[in-house]
């Protein structure tokens, strides 16, 4: 930690600071030393950089660049920031594409949405933003929403002519004799969900793959600076609603470093036990969607069955199965009746008599075997080059895993360990929603034990501990917050104005967006049949992908 | 004569097949409402992978301006006769992502559903019966609300 | 005339395939929802057995659509033609004692290559649907069936070589329990050459819903659609009947002889595809070439070796 200090020291920066236990916080001066400083810390080992994110200070007239850079092995990090004149015209930087292969899209994102220009990027086009938006910079603080808005038809129309004539060029090039051709996988195929993957392809034969999303795009970062601290969870819950839960912890989190408030024990152990099953929720979801894109429906049925269970503790704790909008700034929304626990307990019975079943009948499955224990696979220099997490990173055998890195909530009373697999392959990353299922189940016994027992002899009152009151306005400050999602790394930038009511900018980075941008990697050269099977191991979701 | 020809009006109202086309987050409900503790087929109803084979699109949730061309189209696709369910607060007015300009706020004036289903998202009790609803509508003789407006007309696509 | 009439509209032909169609496919469904944990249809009828006649009929009434593009008369003769063949072989089976509607000392060649067409047929709806997953799925219906067809046919020639005769009736009289044993071999290699040509997991290549939409069906709406669903589990059951009249003494019951028993030998065929469709996930196409090339015809010519080295053991006297 020290050396990466002095190494950030060498160059010349506004301040260089600790920040939390394994960040380091450091402004750079100028822009022009932005790829050495990245070099240097590509030979100290920060090979992954987790996000880019821009914050427009209109006022100032500066667009601020923080980026995010990780070390997955040592867990050293660090939160570079950089200024860049906001005028349209001077906003560019180099771009770390060339040495940080996960930048790519990252950069294309800041593109997009803030027209800033990175220098010597491969690929610099629009991303996710749909074509109504071609030269406009959306989340720029001085872009008229509403004037576009009045526009919509026209927008529309202008979404489809672009659609058309991207089509209309797709096989211009291509020989009209070869096999060749360009197959739109997507939006509306059966296993795509809104995505659409533009599959160049020789018969059965991928040449490459271009993603193209932003199907559910509904500019989430933006929506949350128009409602107020409390209101912004209903728009972070709806990252994907398949694990809402620890998406709105990250972002309680963030609120409450910069209000300063620490909440109590009970919400923390409460907001573990919740995490988790929402956790088992979505795994239950991956786990059928990877048998389902394979052609076998049974798995995804019986896990929906369980699955069921978990939502009616949900429900009972909450009152909505899903969007259940549980966890705020400050603990949890609700108390807890004990008698919430015979659900969850319910849940579990459950779960422990169908879990052998599962595993003898799909995960030793030996048809899934022979079909996905060589596709797909990832080394785990690949997973920091391209700044995996999650399950994926951990089915290449990389230990990682926010609980244990850089506990939150209660996860730093539970002794967790790392589940890893070894060989990256998608069948390696379908066992590691099978273990890590397991494992939750786990950690929620062990939670909900402890709750009962710390109410029993009464240290904690379940029905007046869940909340500490946090201020309605926030002073000028900004925080980063990481929660182990139940895909990967959710990172929240948040910053806030004076006196704010509601944030000035949300940065959500997750995790889907840098597993999507694998698709093309891993299927140049494979069959057609692959596609599902890899998409489906990735464990993408495509709320999360757009926001 | 008649009686054939009423048994293939009521065969048409009691077997309902949906295309396959999710816009948001409310589909996850709809796979709960598949699921074995709702299982819809007991209904009748049945999700086919090609909307040429299917007489109920749903429209689950937002429709984000990107993904509207591509709604269009799939109802294009789907043979007559044709009907529409629209799913959650998004459908109806944008729900959660009023504010949100990525966002068609009113799908539906373009779509012009036949059934609304409340919620955000709708429990699949409630899915089941919406779709319940438009069974009875197609019992009526009602024709479907699309096929009588709306903006999708009057676009191209 | 009239029972030429009896034999194309009632049985062995339109109306006994209509009703298996209809009655196979309520069973699937409520079969494949009892291992799903569900239910299945339940509410028309006793235990929903009026869905699928619902679902069938509804596709008669709905519109068909021609997309632009293809050739009207190819998209449009091709599934009626598939219902044709498809149906053909029933024509040879002996449903039962001394019941064949087309005698002949060549039936087990027949049934054979009318089999063998079929996919071809398939192929050819895909190649005119101008759509390039159709195309796909076409082309993998033809890869597919040629690779499986040789040991599909190296199999079902193991009766024949066993009893010296193609004649079906003749096969079936001249069975009995060992016989069956000494083709169980055969009958395994008949099976899964069964599930690659109809198309079942894991051999459900040319219909991957999640890799290539619905392949070869992808365009077809309405009427056509029906068609070919009738063509598919006329398919089903010129196949089931094949397997059941090679290997496993078509109508010859426990205490008497009766249709009663082919039948249920079919459904038995159709309860083990479906609870191996429950359980498996379904290979690639190159999966499939590399286990049929290298394993299944192989072992199908180790099969004939073996009928024949039984025959000389236990058959040349009879
Ligand atoms: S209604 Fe609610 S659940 Fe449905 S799409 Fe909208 S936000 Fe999602």
């Amino acid at each position: 930690m020290e050396h990466l200090k002095e190494l950030i020291s060498r160059f010349s920066c506004a301040y260089v600071e600790d920040y939390k236990k394994i960040w380091i916080k450091a402004k750079l001066n100028s822009k022009d030393d932005l790829l050495d400083v990245a070099k240097a810390l590509q030979t100290e080992g920060l090979r992954s950089l987790s996000t880019v994110s821009p914050t427009d200070f209109a006022e100032d007239g500066i667009m601020e660049i923080n980026y995010f850079f990780e070390d997955l092995d040592t867990k050293r990090n660090l939160w570079l920031k950089v200024d860049l004149p906001r005028d349209e015209a001077v906003c560019e930087i180099e771009s770390l594409t060339p040495l940080f292969a996960s930048a790519n899209w990252h950069e294309r994102e800041a593109y997009s949405m803030f027209g800033v220009r990175f220098l010597h990027h491969p690929d610099l086009r629009d991303i996710i933003k749909s074509e109504d938006f071609r030269d406009k910079y959306p989340f720029r603080v001085d872009f008229d929403w509403d004037a576009h808005e009045k526009e919509t038809v026209a927008n529309v129309q202008q979404i489809v002519d672009a659609f058309k004539k991207e089509q209309s060029e797709n096989e211009v090039d291509l020989e009209s004799d070869s096999s060749e051709t360009i197959l739109n996988w997507g939006p509306t195929h059966p296993a795509s969900g809104p995505i659409r993957l533009r599959v160049h392809c020789d018969g059965e034969e991928i040449i490459s793959i271009d993603p193209d999303i932003g199907y559910v795009w509904r500019a989430l970062e933006h929506l949350v600076t128009k409602k107020d601290f409390i209101g912004a969870i209903v728009a972070v819950e709806r990252l994907c609603f398949m694990d809402n839960i620890n998406s709105m912890v990250g972002y309680a989190m963030a609120v409450e470093e910069i209000a300063g408030v620490t909440i109590t024990p009970f919400a923390s152990w409460m907001r573990v036990l919740l995490g988790e099953t929402a956790r088992i929720s979505s795994h239950f979801m991956g786990m059928g969607v990877f048998f389902n894109n394979m052609g076998l429906h049974t798995l995804a049925m019986w896990n929906m069955d369980t699955r069921e269970f978990f939502l009616d503790f949900l429900e009972s704790y909450s009152g909505a199965r899903i969007a259940t909008a549980a966890i705020e700034p400050g603990g949890v929304r609700y108390g807890l009746d004990m008698r919430m626990f015979d659900e969850l307990q319910k849940a579990l019975d459950k779960f422990d008599a169908n879990i052998d079943e599962v595993e003898a009948i799909f995960v030793k499955n030996p048809t899934m075997r022979m079909r996905a224990a060589e596709v797909g696979r990832l080394s785990a220099d690949e997973i920091h080059m391209f700044g995996l997490s999650g399950i994926v990173a951990r089915a290449s055998g990389v230990k990682t895993d926010i609980r244990i890195d850089e506990p939150y909530a209660a996860y730093d009373k539970l002794d967790l360990e790392y589940i890893t697999q070894e060989r990256g392959s998608a069948r390696d990353r379908f066992v590691m929603i099978f273990e890590e299922l397991k494992s939750s189940v786990a950690i929620i016994k062990k939670a909900k034990q402890h709750i009962e027992e710390a109410v029993a002899n009464g240290e904690m009152n379940p029905t007046k501990d869940h909340m500490v009151k946090v201020p309605k306005k926030l002073p000028k400050g900004e925080a980063i917050s990481r929660v182990e999602w139940a895909r990967g790394e959710v990172l929240m930038h948040l910053v806030t104005q004076e006196k704010a009511k509601s944030p000035y900018r949300l940065k959500m980075r997750a995790p889907s967006f840098n597993h999507t941008m694998m698709l093309d990697y891993l299927l140049r050269g494979q069959t057609l049949s692959d596609i599902p099977l890899i998409f489906g191991s990735l464990y993408v979701c495509q709320g999360d992908l757009d926001r | 004569m008649l009686k054939i020809l009423d048994f293939f009006d009521y065969a048409k109202s009691e077997s309902l097949w949906m295309a396959h086309f999710c816009t948001g987050c409310c589909s996850l409900e709809m796979a709960a409402a598949m699921g074995p503790r709702y299982d819809w087929e007991r209904y009748g109803y049945m999700p086919t992978p090609t909307p040429r084979q299917a007489d109920v699109l749903m429209i689950t949730g937002l429709v984000s301006k990107k993904i509207l061309p591509a709604l269009l189209r799939t109802y294009a696709q789907m043979p007559e006769p044709k009907y529409i369910v629209a799913l959650g607060a998004c459908s109806f007015d944008g729900g959660p992502y009023n504010d949100s300009l990525a966002v068609i706020k009113n799908p539906t004036e373009i779509l012009p559903a036949d059934v609304f289903i409340a919620g955000c998202p709708p429990k699949p009790e409630a899915i089941i019966e919406g779709l319940e609803a438009v069974k009875k509508k197609i019992k009526e003789g009602i024709p479907s609300a699309a096929s009588q407006g709306g903006l999708w007309k009057e676009m191209e696509f | 005339m009239s029972e030429l009439f009896f034999n194309a509209f009632v049985f062995p032909g339109l109306l006994y395939v209509l009703i298996w169609t209809v009655g196979l496919f309520w069973f699937f469904r409520k079969f494949m929802a009892a291992l799903h944990k569900r239910v299945g249809p339940s509410f028309n009828g006793k235990a929903g057995s009026y869905q699928t006649l619902f679902d069938l009929s509804k596709l008669l009434t709905k519109e068909s659509i021609t997309p632009d593009g293809v050739n009207p008369y190819l998209f449009s003769i091709m599934p009626l033609l598939a219902v044709i063949v498809a149906m053909l072989p029933s024509a040879f089976i002996p449903w039962m004692d001394s019941f064949v509607v087309i005698k002949s000392d060549y039936g087990l060649l027949a049934l054979v290559v009318l089999i063998g067409i079929e996919p071809f047929l398939l192929f050819l709806t895909g190649f005119g649907s101008h759509n390039k997953y159709s195309f796909l799925g076409g082309i993998r219906i033809l890869t597919q069936a040629i690779s499986m067809e040789t040991a599909f046919v190296l199999a079902a020639l193991s009766p024949a070589i066993l009893f010296s005769t193609l004649n079906l009736s003749a096969i079936v009289e001249q069975s009995s329990w060992f016989s069956f044993l000494v083709l169980f071999p055969g009958f395994i290699l008949y099976f899964i050459a069964l599930l690659g040509l109809l198309e079942q997991p894991p051999f459900n290549i040319p219909d991957a819903e999640q890799e290539i939409v619905f392949g070869f069906y992808t365009e077809y709406s309405g009427t056509n659609y029906f068609l070919l669903q009738v063509a598919m589990f006329a398919e089903f059951m010129a196949v089931f009947a094949g397997a059941v009249t090679l290997f496993l003494g078509a109508y010859k019951g426990i205490f008497f002889d009766s249709y009663l028993f082919f039948f249920l030998k079919m459904l038995s065929i159709a309860l083990v595809m479906m609870t191996i469709r429950a359980a498996t996930p379904r290979i690639t196409l190159s999966q499939m070439l590399n286990f049929s090339w290298k394993y299944m015809v192989p072992l199908a010519l180790l099969n004939i070796a073996w009928i024949f080295f039984a025959k000389s053991l236990w058959f040349m006297g009879a």
